[in-house]
């Protein structure tokens, strides 16, 4: 291992049609774009901040990983279900390659963290820490008490249950600030080889506030209030990011990282309502009024598929033998799940329009599988209308988030920038999620393991 | 260095770890008027809780109460439904 130091920001949801496409309002962000190497990164499978960040820093897919979303059946129960979380991931990360190799790592927020875990240097978690307090947040232990002496409680997350858009805005401010404020104590407080935070409030800011910038929004009104807030917030934003980038020290290499990018959202499908229309889910009652898939009264014993929502949608099948009252017969599995996912192709939008639905396998998509995949993946019209799992609206298409306030989507290209002062990297060059732990290792001069299938980002 | 050791209730068979004299010392000074008879018997039940937390799994990280908050904030952040 050498000398070097990185410094990773990581900026979750950050897509290039902002960091890029708008880099003459961020000058920071700018000025390391045109000494260094950048491009679009192409996210993971799915592109969802758990698990696209543990696969950019463990170097491996979601399949080996085991990790398919936020949440995951436990087994093939009908209701039983389990939130990911770090204790999830049993892959070798980035931090401990350096450990290893004797080096130190300070980590702000990359997720999963929480329950906090040991590693060689400081670590606090993220957003998926519970609210409430007694909590242990830190490792070490002790860096909770440090950082709070000094700046009060750190700030996990926002609210995100309310149409306050204004009061939105001021926490996901705060919640930076406070991000800011501990980090610019951290990096020069404690010792590091690599040095990586995740700021989620790019994530917050988008999806709250993507309707008041996109024109081709459908709810975007022309002269709102809120036209700037996102690319307001950058720039406050790129400011911070300078000044951690002076105390990181002029050799630091500084690589700008997002986890996926964002898009307008064109509305939520209601995937379960479709089930039922089609045969495929049965219900003993058709609910009259917005409902959850848990509290849906389903009939198991006709039942063959039923689905979750989120950014994308995870298909069940109800399969003899696996499933308790599983339905399909396992020989029928395959013929099955194509049916299904022929009619999923063929779905259109509300006016009748084509979409460009993607439908994955795990079993063939994956080289490895681990954990609990689901029978199909879905991509609804490429992820512009995201999957909601709620039924009961009286329409199929809405046009709004079914679960709160919400105007965007996880689009699949998020960016990459890395400045590195001592290689000379520059230009312009696409990369894929994979490949940032092997390009990190390589600058620390550090082995990268065969196994891993990314490549050193070279221009 | 100190010496000492590690034992359970039902464990025959024990083995020594080394520790700083400091930290023994501070143990020792610790347990005083406490149930623990021994720096050793101390030490293991910290390491046992150590240990059985470490080894926890993913599924059962949340409380049901904290996984029920934590279900609220990710569906209201859109990531479930």
């Amino acid at each position: 291992m050498n000398d070097r130091k990185v410094l990773v920001v990581g900026l979750d949801c950050a897509p290039p049609e902002i960091v890029f496409d708008r880099r003459d309002e961020l000058p920071v962000l700018k000025g390391l774009l045109e000494k260094g190497l950048w491009g679009k990164l192409r996210s993971s499978d799915p592109p969802i901040t758990i698990p696209a960040w543990m696969v950019m820093t463990t170097g491996a897919d979601p399949g080996r990983l085991g990790l398919y979303g936020f949440r995951h059946r436990k087994g093939y129960s009908y209701d039983q279900m389990w939130i990911a979380n770090s204790k999830a991931v049993h892959e070798k990360k980035l931090w401990d390659y350096i450990g290893e190799a004797g080096g130190t790592s300070t980590l702000v927020s990359v997720p999963p963290s929480y329950p906090p875990y040991p590693v060689a240097g400081n670590l606090i978690s993220c957003f998926i820490t519970p609210p409430g307090p007694g909590k242990e947040t830190t490792y070490p232990a002790g860096l909770k008490a440090e950082i709070e002496e000094r700046f009060g409680p750190y700030i996990f997350d926002v609210v995100f249950r309310t149409e306050d858009r204004d009061q939105i805005l001021r926490e996901i401010y705060a919640m930076t600030e406070k991000r800011f404020e501990v980090m610019d104590w951290l990096i020069t407080a404690k010792p590091w080889n690599l040095f990586m935070f995740v700021e989620i409030g790019v994530d917050r800011v988008h999806h709250a506030f993507w309707k008041y910038m996109d024109h081709d929004h459908h709810l975007y009104e022309a002269g709102n209030r809120f036209e700037n807030a996102i690319i307001d917030y950058y720039k406050f934003l790129d400011a911070k990011i300078g000044r951690l980038i002076e105390k990181a020290g002029a050799d630091t290499a500084v690589l700008v990282v997002s986890d996926h990018g964002a898009k307008r959202m064109k509305g939520a499908f209601c995937v379960n309502e479709w089930l039922i229309d089609k045969g495929w889910l049965v219900v003993k009652e058709r609910p009259s009024k917005p409902t959850s898939i848990d509290d849906l009264p389903i009939d198991w014993d006709k039942t063959r598929a039923w689905a979750w929502g989120g950014y994308y949608a995870r298909v069940f099948l109800n399969v003899e033998g696996r499933e308790p009252k599983g339905l399909i017969p396992a020989e029928d599995y395959e013929k099955v799940r194509d049916e299904l996912l022929a009619e999923i192709e063929a779905i259109h939008g509300p006016a009748g329009e084509a979409w460009a639905t993607k439908v994955i396998k795990p079993q063939e998509y994956y080289e490895d599988l681990e954990g609990e995949y689901p029978d199909l993946m879905v991509y609804f019209d490429d992820l512009y209308w995201r999957s909601a799992g709620t039924l009961g609206h009286g329409t199929m298409f809405l046009p709004e988030n079914d679960t709160g306030p919400d105007d965007a989507v996880h689009a699949q290209y998020g960016i990459y920038i890395l400045h590195d002062p001592k290689s000379g990297r520059t230009g312009r060059r696409d990369g894929d999620i994979l490949d940032i732990t092997p390009t990190v290792l390589d600058i620390m001069g550090l082995p990268v393991p065969e196994r891993l299938k990314g490549r050193v980002l070279r221009p | 260095m100190a010496f000492w050791y590690i034992k359970s209730g039902m464990d025959k068979e024990f083995t020594t770890v080394t520790i700083p004299t400091s930290l023994h010392k501070k143990i020792e000074e610790f347990i005083k008027g406490t149930e623990y008879r021994s720096v050793s018997s101390y030490a293991a039940k910290v390491l046992r809780d150590s240990l059985s937390k470490a080894e926890q799994p993913a599924t059962e990280v949340f409380s049901k109460d904290e996984e029920e908050k934590v279900k609220e904030r990710l569906k209201a952040l859109g990531y479930i439904d």
